[in-house]
């Protein structure tokens, strides 16, 4: 019976490991690595025009191409499955990945020696990560919820007044140019900078400013 | 003397066994888990409750370190599921707390873990990996244990949406939102809160622009996408 090939795209900016892929296929009757990619851009133009079944993506791609590759791959529907391949073994890292929709994640060294079966079973369905790994990712998302409870509580704590003058001061806005913009005096605005810092915990402007990013209340990015 | 070999079953009883405290709606659950738990000699049922209000006085008179709770999601009536969790972290917070499910969805998950749960088990696991997963809650690690592997990325995507929402929206807004979900005019929604309609429909449109979206709908569904509410059964 004639089983159609696994339609396989590699991106990774190092030439050994497109390399190591490209081996894998090769031997195996069932793959075919149909193009290699050694960018973003590249990738989704590959993705775009030949329609793999798997992605092996290196998600530690330079400039963030990793996690680009993923947002637009999602934003399109791609209906195929990524196997992200990465340097990092921390949670963090791992549930980051997860959160993007990799559907396996391995980690480089380890990884490339199974790769056409991890191909393999990856198209078939499987989610292939390594128990340690996945843990460490359940772990962070358990840090991770506490740290939205926490966000919200604080930013329940908050009246509007506060969280407007929260914006402004991680704009880098002063006490006197705050009350300018919001038609207050400069003397008002440091009675409510007080209070918000006192609920921030915080004793100065950087403190406030870094516990309200840790809590998500504002974003540096 | 043949050595019997290692399996969950085998694990020696420590001097305490751990205690389970089960709240769930289903007295089959109950009785089910029950039989479960005693059988397992490192382990044991303290207590057993039907509702969120009776969960919180069993709860009150055990006298014990080393407890799981397990909330059913499908508990109703005065108070839910995420009620009793969220009381509990705030009331006993040496107990784990674990959601508990059938074919839960990742929003109702993340919800448990928003409110303050130390997990989620699922009813549709095999017993021995359910057993495992309490252990591994009385030993304060994190738990989510799910049929088809662990759905670790959408819960977080759940996570993402409810902190955005409890975020962008003032106290004041979300009890409003939540009294909208469960369709009711906006009149209905002032005498709920006893506040005048004019303030109601002034949130409203401050909610549908911080949310970004045009009408109430939109807004309940964002509300429920996000576990703020939860629309239907989260079992």
């Amino acid at each position: 019976m004639d089983t159609p090939t696994i339609r396989v795209l590699v991106v990774d900016a190092h030439p050994v490991i497109r390399g190591v892929a490209r081996l894998a296929c090769e031997g195996s009757k069932d793959l075919e690595l149909v193009a290699e990619a050694a960018d973003a851009g590249e990738a989704l133009n590959a993705v775009t025009a030949l329609s793999p079944h798997v992605v092996i993506l290196d998600l530690d791609l330079p400039d963030g191409g990793g996690r680009n590759v993923m947002v637009r791959l999602k934003e399109a529907r791609y209906p195929g499955a990524v196997i992200a391949l990465s340097d990092r073994s921390d949670g963090a890292a791992v549930l980051e990945a997860l959160k993007l929709g990799v559907q396996s994640y391995l980690i480089k060294g380890t990884a490339l020696r199974a790769l056409a079966d991890a191909v393999r079973r990856t198209a078939a369905g499987e989610r292939l990560i390594d128990p340690d790994l996945e843990q460490g990712a359940v772990m962070e998302l358990g840090r991770f919820a506490r740290k939205a409870r926490e966000g919200s509580e604080t930013a329940s704590m908050l009246t509007h007044r506060e969280r407007e003058i929260l914006g402004h001061i991680s704009e880098g806005l002063t006490m006197h140019q705050i009350g300018t913009r919001l038609g207050i005096s400069p003397r008002t605005v440091e009675t409510h900078v007080a209070k918000l810092y006192r609920k921030l915990g915080a004793r100065t402007r950087v403190q406030a400013v870094a516990r309200a990013a840790t809590l998500g209340l504002i974003d540096l990015r | 003397m043949s050595k019997r070999p290692y399996t969950p079953a085998n694990v020696p009883a420590p001097k305490r066994r751990l205690g389970v405290i089960v709240v769930d709606p289903l007295p089959v659950v109950r009785a089910g888990l029950g039989l479960l738990i005693d059988d397992r000699p490192d382990m044991e049922v303290l207590a057993e409750a039907g509702t969120a209000l009776e969960g919180i006085e069993v709860i009150q008179r055990v006298r014990r370190t080393r407890v799981v709770v397990l909330v059913g999601l499908g508990l109703s009536g005065e108070g839910d599921a995420f009620w009793l969790i969220r009381t509990l972290r705030e009331r006993f917070p040496s107990h784990a707390v674990l959601g508990m499910g059938a074919n839960a969805d990742p929003t109702a998950i993340s919800r448990a873990l928003f409110v303050g749960a130390d997990g989620f088990v699922d009813k549709n696991i095999d017993p021995v990996e359910f057993l495992q997963a309490l252990r591994k809650a009385a030993n304060h690690e994190m738990v989510l244990a799910t049929p088809s592997g662990v759905q670790v990325g959408q819960i977080a995507q759940g996570l993402d949406r409810r902190k955005e929402v409890e975020i962008k929206l003032t106290e004041r807004e979300r009890e409003v939102l939540i009294v909208a979900a469960e369709g009711l005019t906006a009149r209905e929604i002032a005498a709920r809160l006893g506040v005048r309609e004019r303030t109601v429909t002034t949130h409203l449109a401050r909610i549908y622009g911080k949310l970004g979206v045009g009408n109430r709908m939109a807004a309940i569904r964002a509300a429920a996408r996000s576990g703020l509410v939860t629309v239907g059964t989260p079992e």
